[in-house]
Order: C-alpha cells, then structure tokens, then sequence
C-alpha cells in the first residue's frame, strides 16, 4: 500500500512546492536585475546587494527585525502553551471568553490593532520604540500559538494527566514530562506561525514603534515612490541564511542521534 | 560564483572604510553638541526621496546623527503627530501643510538661521499655502499628467482630448487610473471645467458620474506606486502620473511620453517644516538650509526625478541633454491659468473619499 | 486539576489591559462623530447606519466573505493532502518539509505578491511558459483569479500547518485496531484519521478565513484595486481619509458577523470532537 501511494504522494509534493518556490526564485532572479524594476529584467548586477550592505538603516532594520521576531516568539510561545494548558481545564465559559477575544487581534484588519495600540499606548504617554513594538508583536502573537495548541490539547486523553498524578508526579512533571511532549507538534507549528507573523508585520509595527526603530516590513512599505530591489537582495540572503540553518538543523538531529546511541545503549 | 563573493565583501568593506572616515573641515559631535544642545535630529519624510549620499554628508559635515522615519501618505503622518511623536523636520504635501498650520502644529520658521533661501526658484515661491514661507522651505514640486505610449497613442489625439482620453473607448482596457479620491476627482473636476477645490454639490455629482462612466466603460485598473514599474513594462497605454515618476517612466521606457492636459492639472509642492514640538529646532534650521545648498539640491533631484526647488539646479536639469532636458516630464508647467493647488479640506475628501470608493467597487 | 487553571489569570489580565482596552477606543470611535481635531464626543449610529444602508458597501461585505470563503475552502481540500502526506512521512523528512513550506512565508508580503505580479502578467513567465504550448497569452493579473491565488499562496502555510499538527503523533494503535476490525483504508481513514483531525482543520480555517476577510494587500495589487474588499475600504478610512469613525464602524461590524460565523464553525467542531472520542 505504501509503495503504491508514494509515486503520487512525490508528485504532489514537489508541486506543491514548486508552488511555494516560483515567485521566491523569481525574487532571488530580479534581485541580480541590473535596473530597478522588479517586473522586467535587464541585465545581471549586484549593485542592489552593494548598495544593501551600504545602507546602515537596512541593516539596522533587519537587527530589529529578528531581535523583535524572536523575542517575541519565544515569548509568546511560552505564554500560549502555559494559558492553552491552563484554559483547558478551566470552566467553559472561561474558554469560551477568552477564544473570542484571542479572535480580535486575527480578525482585525492590522489597521484598527494598529491605531487601538497606538491611541493606547499615547495615552499612556510611553516612548515609543523597540519596547512598545515588542509588547504588541506579543499581543498578536500569541493568539496563534493558542490556536495551534488548543486543539492538539482538545485531542489529548483527560485521564493522561490524572494516570501521573496518581503515579506520584507533581503537577509540574505532569505538565513538563506528560503534556507537553504530547502538544509538542502544536507548540512547534505555534511557534512557527508567531514567528512569520511578527517577521512580516508591518502596519502594527509601524504605528508602534518611534524613535527610528524600523523593521524590514516598515522600510519596505515606506518606500513609496518605489520598491528598491535592495528588498529583493535582503529577501535572497534571508532566504540563503534559513537554508543554511535549516541545513544544519537538519544535520545535528543525526549527529546527536548517534551521539547518544553510542554513550547511552540502554533507551 | 567567487567573483560575486568578492564584490560582496568589497561592498561590505567599503561600508566599513566609508563609516569609519571622517573629513577633514568637517564639525566634531561635541561642537556639535555645543552648537545645537543635541546632536541628533529626527526626520520624517516619504520614502526613496532623497539623493543617494545627502543625508551621509550632512551627518558628515555638522557631526551629527539623523534618525530617519519615513511615511507612505500624509495621512499616516497626520496619525502619528495626533498620537503626539515628536519629530525635529517633516516634510508633507501643500494641503497637508495648511492642516498642520491651522491644527497649531508647526512652529515659525526663523529666517536669520536659513541664508540659503535665496537660491529658491521663482516658481516655488509664494505658494498659496504659505506664500512668504512663514512656515515651510519647498523640497519638491511637480505635477500630476498623462503618460503614454507614443507607439500606440496619437500625440494629438492626447493633444485633442486631454482628460476625456481617459474616457475615449478606443482605449478600453488600456489605461492605469492612479487610486486616490484626490487625484481622480482632480481629473474629473478639471475634465469638466471645474475647480479641483469646488464644494458644489450639483459639481461634484457631475464629476461622480464622469468617474462612473469612466469605470463603467474603459475597464480600468487603479494602481498607486506599482504603476511605475508597470509603466516601464510597457503593460498599458495610458496612466495617470506624478511628473516625478513620469521622469522615471520616461528615462527607461523612451516610448513613453508625458503630457499636461489643456483643462488643467494639479501642481503640488512637498515642503519641509518644523514641528512645534521639536526637540532640536536650531539643527532642523540647519538641516533646511542644508538642502537648499547647490550640492544637496542636485543630488536629491538627479537620483528621485523630482523637479527642484534650487534656482540653478533646476535651470540646469532641464537645460543640460545629459541630464533631464530631453524627459518632458521633467519640468512642471508654471502659472499656467488653468492649473491649482490643492487646499486642506477635511469634510470634501471624507465625502470625495465614499464616492471614490463607491465608483470602484461598482462593478 | 483545578492547580492548573490559575495558569490562565496572568494572560487574561494580559488581554484585558493590551486588547480589550484598546479595543474599548475602537468601539468608542464607532459610536462617535469627532469634529476635526478637538476631542468633543458625541454619541451616534450614523457610521453603521451609513454602511448598512447603502447597497454598494453591502455588495463589498459579501464580496470579500465569498472570497475569503473560496480562499478557505481552496486552502483545506489543498492543505489537507498535502498535510497528509507530509505527516506520513519520517521525522527528519517531516520536519524538513514543514520549515521548506514555512520558508516563503519569512519572506516580506508585499515582495512576494510583487513577484507574482511579475508571474501572472501578460507578457509574464507564466504566460511565456503557457506561449511554448502555443496557449494565451491569458490574462490573470487583475482578476479573480489572481486575487485568489495570491490569498491562497499567502494563507494555505497556516492550514498546512494546522492539519498537519493535528495528524503529527496521533495515535497509530487507532489505525492498527480499524484494520484489524477489517475497515478498508478509505474507511478508516474517514472513520478514524479525519474525525481526529477535525479540530486541527478548524484553527486552519480559523487561521485563513479570519484574515482573508481584511486582506488588504493582496486585492490592492493583483486585484488592480477594482476588487475593493471590506479590508482596502476600512484601511482607506484610517490611512487616506482620516474618517476613523467611520471605519471603527464598519470593522465591528465585520467583527460581529466573523464573531457569528466563527462561533457556528466552532460548534461544529465541538460536536465533531464528540463524535471521534465516542
């Protein structure tokens, strides 16, 4: 049975991701364009990745930009799993109060968060910078790590966590040994969500943050005469970085693998 | 593959070698600091509208830091200064710029800290929206007109029918609209012989079905920046174009002309102001009269497009071949009877604004 | 296991002061006419009264929920398969194919939906390519077409994700127990798998739906601005305008008939979740 379905399966896959990939390898193709337009090609250059490297603010912004992204999803991802965990044993209306008003911040157009946090925070009359930007990548992000955790919790055997409390575990190692092993999948797609959301976001950001802090998204959407292709080198050495990364991710699992299957033969 | 390797890291090193300089001649921070209280300055200006190395020089040259904010609309501005951030210079639109006066959000400027402003050009002077520059110093101006194909539009039939093109049906399916309620009403107004700044109901009724009709039968696709790039791909015939842009269109596309319609146009001018919160107003005078030097002036006008508001510079850009005297679109029509400005209108463009959005989403 | 439940205090807190206060101003400007600059409130239902009434905002709402409904439904009978099949899959080539879709996400909006501008048109690659097969050139860029494929290009990551979360680690000895009862693949597939993963494909949709309805971007660009959906209405509001009444206005009311749908889809949910654990 398996082998009959993986000839189609393959097929599916790689259309799929031939989907995904066209228009990041069309980006990656015009950012070597040697003219501005990012629709028709007129020559090989790398003048738009010299003049990347030589524009201290594109730069900065992508030091913001991770910083934040990842702040934020770290942040984010903890709090969802612990509230997800916490909500799902909580009374329903409790659950269903909170769903809704996690459902505002996605639902939303960025727009109306983005004055609602920006009338917010100038009533508190704060500095705006990298820290008010951070408060609010973690107010919209963490809405999606609840999303993806609810249901792998929703799924998960209520007597699980009575069986280990019978056993003698706290509920600290029932949470840390039993649940979360179990949602891992959600809190990993969570995270993975939270992360893209914060790295693209531009209008919430924008009307957040001051004092010169920008992200990528804020110069990009700034540039409003035109869109230098300066964005389309960026993207190419994001793109060239998380591959890479991804490689190594890849990699370690392995060599960890046989690390440990040497050193500790008893599983 | 190690070519590009090597130019990446020369570029990176030439970035590093570049930061690190320091001209000779030029101010220290701490004089500075001692000159101005501060040596840090916040700005707040479109995006991709400046020369390549202005801002650098000028950090170069005073020892000082500009930290740069950009906006996409006046509107996204107007937001943020309501919100109360504060900003030493901003440079908005002539309408936006009568807003900020009347909202008591500007402060005078002092003129004794700005001798540059004499190489102003005659045509940005005295503009409607604060004619003794009280309040502003011009930064670009410019129009708004047509751009289109000389292979596939008669220059005189574009001569004939100035705005009405936009509604002649031998060009159905070929025309880009530039989408704000401001600049198609602006056509509209002026395709049928009105202000662009009228409140009369029974006009702006007229100027509603003209844009329907236009929606109803010509198909159009309403763009804002993208039509640059669109432009220049050549994708359609027609497009409604600031003159800046067009100049852009016109020096990579060379089938494509530019032309000013009879019944009038929009002339605008983006200025630079002070806040009346601003923290350094001494280093904003400086950074006005900064720009109003020959060196400044020329460099934002040759990488943006825009026509200068420098007395030389723009004599010279639209006289010299090598520069923009062959783009038409370069230089703005100047005094001309039919051509306005547009005036700060809150209630007109939330009105303007539904209409707009009704005239597109009715299809 | 009531310990756990004081885990939720801190976040409820979080959201009472970082989204519902804010909110609470939203709501305030709904219900209010503002003169120009100066703060004097004055309470009306002239912003909703306005939408409702007039039968071209009317069209705009249905638009933008039909196609943010068609983007969905794309998103789930693609995202499912191939959710699917990567979850069949090994750990390592799993977790590979999960960062490879969530990649182009990582990429800026506005650059990736530039790019397929430059795919769908006329004199574009696609149309290059559909050339060689002596096809079109067809039109795409500023239709349909291409506003739903830029939503689902954008959004269909998110379902992928989800599904597949909820098919990632399920019980295989559910699986083993309907083959073992003589239930033919199909069978189980439909009796065990896809009850189990009803509650993934819900946050999916709530995932696509939810921000489908206010895409803001992706109509204004592929669209070529004729697809005026309830998102580019509401942004123009706040961004050109400055009739933020107004758009407070029209965003709860879509808020509330999201808030609706969502609550049906979710009861759907519930009673599925049921279903599979009976």
């Amino acid at each position: 049975m398996k082998k009959k379905s993986s000839l189609l399966s393959r097929i599916v896959l790689v259309l799929t991701l031939l989907f995904f990939y066209l228009p990041i390898l069309y980006i990656i193709v015009f950012s070597f364009n040697d003219s501005r337009s990012l629709t028709k090609f007129s020559g090989f250059s790398l003048r738009w990745y010299e003049k990347m490297f030589a524009d201290p603010t594109m730069m900065e912004a992508v030091m913001y930009t991770v910083i934040v992204a990842v702040l934020a999803t770290a942040i984010s991802t903890i709090v969802g799993t612990i509230t997800a965990i916490g909500l799902s044993k909580s009374r329903r209306a409790v659950q269903l109060l909170v769903e809704r008003v996690n459902d505002l911040p996605v639902m939303n157009p960025d727009i109306v968060t983005a004055i609602s946090l920006l009338m917010f925070f100038s009533v508190l009359a704060v500095r705006k910078g990298l820290g008010t930007m951070l408060l609010a990548h973690i107010m919209f992000c963490i809405p999606y790590v609840m999303l993806s955790i609810t249901p792998k919790l929703r799924s998960l055997d209520p007597n699980l966590i009575d069986a280990a409390l019978d056993l003698g575990a706290t509920p600290f190692q029932a949470l840390t040994r039993v649940i979360v092993p179990q949602i891992r999948p959600g809190i990993i797609s969570g995270a993975l969500i939270a992360f893209t959301m914060s790295f693209d976001d531009f209008v919430i950001s924008y009307f957040t943050t001051g004092n010169g802090v920008n992200n990528i998204s804020i110069l990009v959407y700034t540039m409003s005469k035109r869109v230098n292709p300066s964005i389309n080198a960026l993207s190419t050495i994001v793109i060239l970085l998380i591959t890479l990364t991804l490689g190594i991710v890849n990699i370690v699992p392995v060599l960890r693998e046989k690390w440990s299957a040497k050193n500790q033969p008893v599983k | 593959m190690k070519k590009a390797l090597v130019l990446l890291l020369l570029a990176l090193s030439l970035c590093l070698v570049g930061c690190g300089a320091k001209p000779s001649g030029a101010q220290s921070e701490a004089e500075a600091i001692e000159k101005y209280g501060s040596a840090v300055l916040k700005v707040y200006m479109p995006g991709e509208y400046l020369g390549e190395n202005v801002i650098q020089n000028f950090e170069k040259q005073f020892g000082v830091k500009v930290i740069m904010e950009n906006f996409d609309s006046n509107e996204m501005m107007y937001t943020k200064l309501q919100a109360g951030d504060s900003y030493d210079v901003l440079i908005p639109s002539d309408y936006m710029i009568e807003r900020l006066i009347k909202g008591d959000y500007l402060q005078p400027l002092d003129h004794s800290l700005l001798p540059n402003l004499g190489n102003l050009a005659d045509a940005v002077r005295n503009m409607d929206y604060d004619p003794d520059n009280t309040w502003s110093v011009p930064y670009f101006w410019g129009s708004v007109g047509l751009v289109y194909n000389t292979e596939n539009v008669d220059p005189k039939v574009m001569e004939a029918e100035g705005w009405e093109i936009l509604r002649d049906t031998d060009y159905a399916g070929q025309i880009y609209i530039y989408d704000s309620e401001r600049d198609s009403f602006m056509m509209a107004f002026k395709a049928l012989g009105y202000s662009m700044n009228t409140d009369n109901s029974d006009e702006i009724q007229a100027a509603y079905e003209w844009l329907r009709e236009m929606n109803q039968t010509m198909d159009p696709i309403y763009v804002t920046d993208e039509v640059i790039d669109s432009m220049i791909g050549g994708y359609k015939d027609i497009a409604v174009v600031y003159s800046g842009d067009a100049t852009v269109i016109l020096d990579e596309n060379e089938d494509m002309g530019f032309f000013m319609p009879n019944e009038g146009t929009n002339i605008w001018c983006d200025a630079m102001v002070i806040p009346a919160n601003a923290e350094n107003p001494l280093l904003a005078h400086e950074f006005i009269n900064y720009f109003l030097t020959y060196e400044a002036a020329f460099d934002n006008s040759e990488t943006v497009g825009y026509a200068s508001p420098h007395a030389q510079v723009l004599e010279e850009m639209s006289t010299q071949e090598d520069l923009y005297a062959e783009n038409e679109a370069y230089l703005p029509r100047s005094n001309y009877k039919n051509d306005e400005m547009f005036h700060d209108n809150v209630v007109l463009q939330k009105e303007l604004s539904q209409l707009w959005i009704k005239v597109k989403a009715e299809k | 296991m009531k310990q756990f439940r004081s885990m939720t205090y801190p976040y409820v807190l979080w959201i009472s002061v970082m989204i519902i206060v804010p909110m609470l101003l939203i709501v305030l400007y709904a219900f209010t006419v503002s003169g120009n600059d100066v703060l004097t409130f004055q309470f009306t239902l002239e912003n909703f009264h306005r939408f409702i009434t007039d039968s071209v905002f009317r069209a705009v709402l249905w638009r933008s929920l039909l196609i943010a409904v068609i983007t969905t439904l794309i998103c789930v009978l693609l995202g499912y398969p191939i959710a699917y099949i990567i979850a069949q899959m090994g750990e390592h080539a799993n977790t590979v194919m999960i960062l490879l879709i969530t990649m182009p996400t990582w990429v800026n909006m506005l650059v990736r939906t530039y790019a397929w501008m430059g795919i769908l048109q006329d004199e574009g690659v696609l149309n290059s390519l559909l050339g060689v097969f002596g096809i079109g050139p067809v039109q795409m860029i500023h239709t349909s077409f291409a506003v739903i494929l830029g939503m689902v290009y954008n959004f269909i990551p998110f379902m992928i994700l989800q599904i597949h979360t909820s098919l990632a680690k399920m019980d295989k000895s559910l699986l083993n127990a309907a083959n073992d009862l003589g239930a033919n693949p199909v069978q189980a597939f439909l009796r065990v798998t896809l009850p189990l993963s009803v509650p993934g494909i819900i946050s999916g949709i709530t995932l696509v739906f939810l921000p489908a309805v206010s895409s803001f971007f992706i109509p204004k660009l592929l669209g070529g601005g004729q697809y005026v959906l309830v998102g580019n209405i509401i942004e123009t509001q706040f961004l050109t305008t400055g009739d933020w009444n107004f758009g407070s206005a029209i965003s709860m009311i879509m808020a509330l008939i999201i808030m609706l749908s969502m609550y049906l889809t979710r009861k759907v949910d519930v009673s599925a979740a049921s279903n599979g654990k009976e």
